[in-house]
């Protein structure tokens, strides 16, 4: 698996990948009236509901994470109090597709 | 020290910005993201360029520092509002750093850069031109800085708090979440300690936690039985500590 990285922060998006390798990504696409939503944050929440990671969604509304096999929650905030919640589950080698409108 | 000691809000900021006397400073991990919008007046610091010394990988010495603050036309008794992205990560890093050099009169902006654009509150990218001063920096306060030897030391002594997620914490995750999962060589935790997650955003509404762990409490609250707590941030090879950061940190 190819990665690019520039720090360890979060960049908008995710960080770039050519395919899954040995991770679980959790990955997708946030939407707001049918068009991209450029404006907005994908936070990971763990099985027990605690905050584990955000990224702010890129130009096209994507986000991407490298998670653990197991349960998760993606929540997406976007401004004007917008909110949605998707339970996900991660597995080794894996890209979990999510498609977020809020 | 109380919630107003060290964090201003929106609102504060909006009425505030152009006080004289005021200066906003925006500090991302993403140093991209000042040059595509900021709020009115802030100036930046680009925590890899302006925060480390290319060579050491240790702080920016004093008279950096003070070079650093001249050039923005920061003065030292400038009340300087910090704030950034994932909720005030590198904000709170800075923070720390105008302690570390005696900068007594520093806040964080509640909620950080996410808040202001979840708010839908203005963003510009005109870049204020501020006169140059002459600040003079202190020498490092040794008080909020532990190094090595002094954390090993703490183990069993003293209350050490990892500021990474649960997962991190609990080793099953090897890093951040937001990146691939190809640092550590071994998940977990130093012993003894308590967990505090750094960068997570404090409540929902987006605001800090009542009392803000910030990256630049020692004593933090709900501490017990008068134990100095240390905080430390990343694995026990030290690996995310902005600025000496992980490998990719450090290489950049």
């Amino acid at each position: 698996m190819a990665t690019q990285t520039d720090g360890c922060g979060a960049p908008a998006g995710g960080v770039p990948i050519k395919d899954a390798g040995n991770q679980a990504i959790i990955q997708g696409r946030v939407t707001r009236d049918g068009a991209p939503a450029q404006a907005g944050y994908a936070r990971l929440l763990n099985s027990g509901g605690d905050f584990v990671a955000e990224v702010p969604l890129g130009e096209d509304g994507g986000f991407r994470f490298f998670a653990a096999p197991g349960e998760w929650t993606l929540r997406v905030l976007a401004p004007g109090g917008l909110r949605a919640e998707r339970a996900v589950t991660a597995a080794t080698g894996q890209i979990r597709e999510l498609e977020v409108a809020v | 020290m109380s919630r107003s000691d060290v964090l201003v809000d929106a609102d504060w900021v909006e009425a505030h910005r152009d006080d004289p006397g005021v200066v906003l400073v925006e500090v991302d991990e993403d140093t991209s993201a000042y040059d595509k919008g900021h709020i009115r007046g802030a100036v930046k610091i680009d925590w890899k360029q302006d925060l480390q010394d290319p060579v050491r990988r240790d702080f920016v010495d004093r008279a950096g520092f003070a070079s650093l603050l001249s050039a923005r036309g920061i003065s030292n008794d400038d009340t300087v509002i910090l704030y950034g992205g994932n909720n005030n990560w590198f904000a709170a890093y800075a923070y720390w750093y105008f302690r570390l050099y005696g900068h007594q009169n520093v806040k964080l902006l509640d909620g950080g850069r996410k808040k202001w654009e979840l708010d839908s509150r203005e963003l510009v990218t005109d870049v204020p031109q501020r006169a140059a001063t002459s600040y003079t920096a202190s020498d490092q306060d040794a008080a909020i800085r532990a190094f090595r030897d002094e954390v090993v030391a703490a183990i069993g002594t003293k209350n050490l708090v990892d500021v990474r997620s649960p997962d991190e914490f609990a080793g099953r995750l090897l890093a951040p979440a937001h990146l691939p999962q190809e640092q550590a060589q071994r998940g977990g935790h130093v012993p003894t300690r308590g967990t505090s997650p750094g960068p997570r955003p404090p409540r929902k509404t987006g605001h800090s936690n009542p009392m803000t762990r910030c990256g630049t409490c020692t004593q933090a609250p709900g501490s017990t039985s008068g134990r100095t707590r240390s905080r430390t941030a990343g694995s026990a090879r030290g690996r995310r500590t902005p600025g000496s950061c992980c490998t990719s940190c450090s290489a950049s």
